[in-house]
């Protein structure tokens, strides 16, 4: 199987029913994607397949067999962010940091989708599946608004 | 003083918005084995065998570690203040909750690591569980900690005691007596990133920790205890907690990667799965917590009788520091002369429970407050003034005689009616926490002003029971 992550591609030995967030963090050691639950149920693995988000820890890597795949590390650089990610940082998006690199994919992902100002329950209902324990909410749903 | 008052660029955001902050379990270390741990399925058992020589022969399996390997098996959190230790690290000859470790594997692969965990053979004799608070220290029960039903170490008390003023004259001379009882319930910190600790061994002979403790000095202090070694043979690396919210202050994980490190001679590395964070790490405990108030038809609280009983889980930790806090702050923000408090450190076949946000403080200001509120319902008085006529201003003495100097609760109490556009009464509007006179001297509050300028706090409480 072959997949090409933030544009590298990668010939992958794993096998076939390994989560593809196993295959990211353990066999190619990309560390972005967190395993907050490794069920589905907080988001902090979230990556982009194709440009849609997905969950990493619930997709087989055999489903993704040539695609696409981004992570938070494929977007902008610490000296370069994207806007998601400036917008993030300038509105204090970030707490303890485990459940960011997710929203800003699933962000990103929303952003790239919609042209124009998001309504404030569009964002909410985007990131309805990610779970922030610290509870940075608000401050989350004012960066992607921002973005 | 830049950085009072201005908006500063968080000093980790930029790692944290590109995915490059490295948390324990981002740490790639070659040859890093998995860590599993067995645990006990009952909530209260005795050992009466356990064989891991199975385990140890299945493929892949490089250490087995249990109770015996330990060098200090038995460490408290707090021996540092003088609260004795209670706890095994690894069970030695009973289990006293579901979810208790008894032995860990450091095996190739998280799968053969639970291989092996599932060759222990260990046969368990279950015992009755205690699990309600409520009939723990009742006649007959037969108690599976060794300090029976309560913890016994505050001072000369089996319980933390709060003594002050004439509390039986106070409940003689009230027009009613207010009763309430409020139950605050266990809550999981479930931190995004779970319980994760990596050890690994160097060449000298030293081991290097990579953890998630909030509390790195104290968590390599248990560490050291635990293997009796000197602090300069371990090098912790944390700092970087993926939430944390008390439930990393346990030191949950360093010390037993550290001992299969060891015992592997390969680095080692566990991370709780969500499940196991959820069933087994330690929570904010429960609660039971009943409140008389001995109170005038005018709304002046003259006494305070409050019994606490605090849901240690199976080991002490940090439950008698928690239920310490609880009475220091049972008065809430109020100041009421004639108090009696007892609070109960109990144990139950429960998950230990530990610190979590302000633990101790929460519970009992749930209580107050809402007990606040049924005071004055009861006195048919509207419940913002009932709270500023009985407010702390300076002067006032706490109930374990510390005096204040710069109480909030006048201005706190005032801002909250202005944000939630309630309309108080011109005499209390214009309250401030200046000292107490006029018809804000009752004389049943004249001896709680201590003199005017003292500041000097006086700590009774903390040290002997507040007797």
């Amino acid at each position: 199987m072959n997949i090409t992550v933030n544009g590298v591609q990668h010939e992958v030995e794993s096998s076939l029913l390994t989560p593809l967030l196993d295959v990211l963090r353990e066999e190619l050691g990309i560390t972005g994607p967190k395993a907050g639950c490794h069920q589905g149920g907080c988001g902090a693995c979230t990556v982009l397949v194709d440009g849609e988000p997905r969950r990493a820890c619930l997709t087989p890597v055999a489903a993704v067999d040539g695609a696409e795949v981004t992570t938070v590390e494929g977007l902008g650089e610490p000296d370069a962010l994207s806007p998601v990610q400036t917008a993030f940082h300038e509105h204090y998006a970030a707490q303890c940091g485990f459940c960011t690199s997710g929203f800003v994919m699933a962000a990103e992902a929303l952003r790239t989708r919609s042209d124009g100002d998001l309504e404030r329950e569009e964002i909410i209902e985007a990131l309805s599946g990610h779970l922030c324990r610290c509870t940075g909410y608000v401050k989350i749903v004012d960066a992607v608004a921002a973005a | 003083m830049k950085a009072v008052g201005a908006r500063l660029p968080r000093y980790d955001g930029v790692a944290h918005v590109t995915g490059r902050t490295q948390y324990v379990d981002d740490v790639r270390v070659h040859g890093t084995l998995w860590c599993k741990a067995l645990r006990s399925p009952h909530h209260s058992a005795l050992i009466r065998s356990i064989d891991t020589s199975k385990a140890e022969a299945l493929p892949g399996v490089h250490a087995v570690v249990t109770a015996k390997d330990v060098p200090h098996n038995v460490y408290g959190h707090l021996e540092g203040l003088g609260v004795p230790a209670d706890e095994p690290l690894l069970a030695e000859d009973d289990v006293r909750w579901k979810g208790q470790p008894i032995a860990a594997v450091a095996a190739e692969s998280e799968e053969a690591a639970q291989a092996a965990v599932d060759a222990i053979e260990i046969v368990f004799e279950e015992r009755e569980p205690i699990l309600d608070i409520r009939s723990a220290a009742d006649p007959g029960i037969d108690h599976f900690h060794q300090w029976g039903a309560v913890y016994p170490h505050f001072g000369p008390h089996n319980h933390r005691r709060v003594r002050k003023g004439d509390i039986d004259t106070a409940f003689e001379e009230a027009d009613l007596i207010v009763e309430g009882v409020y139950r605050p319930q266990a809550i999981e910190h479930c931190p995004m990133e779970t319980q994760v600790a990596l050890a690994v061994p160097e060449p000298s002979g030293r081991l290097v920790i990579y953890s998630c403790t909030q509390a790195m000095y104290f968590s390599m202090g248990v560490v050291a205890a635990h293997l009796q070694w000197p602090l300069n043979k371990l090098k912790f690396i944390g700092g970087t907690v993926g939430g944390g919210f008390g439930g990393k202050v346990d030191t949950a994980t360093e010390t037993i990667v550290s001992l299969l490190a060891l015992k592997a001679r390969r680095p080692v590395k566990w991370r709780y799965t969500r499940e196991e964070e959820m069933l087994t790490s330690s929570t904010r405990a429960p609660w039971h917590i009943e409140i008389q108030d001995a109170v005038t038809n005018d709304g002046w609280i003259l006494g305070r009788r409050t019994l606490t009983l605090h849901d240690a889980g199976a080991y002490a930790r940090f439950s008698p520091y928690g239920v310490t806090k609880h009475a220091f702050h049972h008065t809430g923000a109020y100041t009421i002369p004639h108090l009696r408090f007892d609070g109960f450190v109990v144990f139950t076949n429960r998950v230990p429970t530990t610190a979590m946000r302000g633990f101790g403080v929460t519970s009992v200001s749930l209580a107050v407050e809402l007990h606040m509120s049924r005071v004055a319902e009861q006195l048919g008085l509207d419940p913002l003034e009932l709270r500023l006529k009985n407010a702390n201003r300076i002067g006032d003495t706490t109930g374990n005689r510390v005096v204040m100097h710069d109480p909030s609760t006048v201005p706190v109490v005032l801002a909250a009616a202005d944000a939630a556009g309630l309309e108080l009464g011109d005499e209390y509007r214009a309250m401030t926490p200046e000292r107490r006179s006029g018809d804000l001297l009752p004389e049943h509050l004249v001896g709680q002003q201590a003199p005017d300028g003292e500041y000097l706090a006086t700590y009774r409480g903390a040290t002997n029971g507040g007797r």
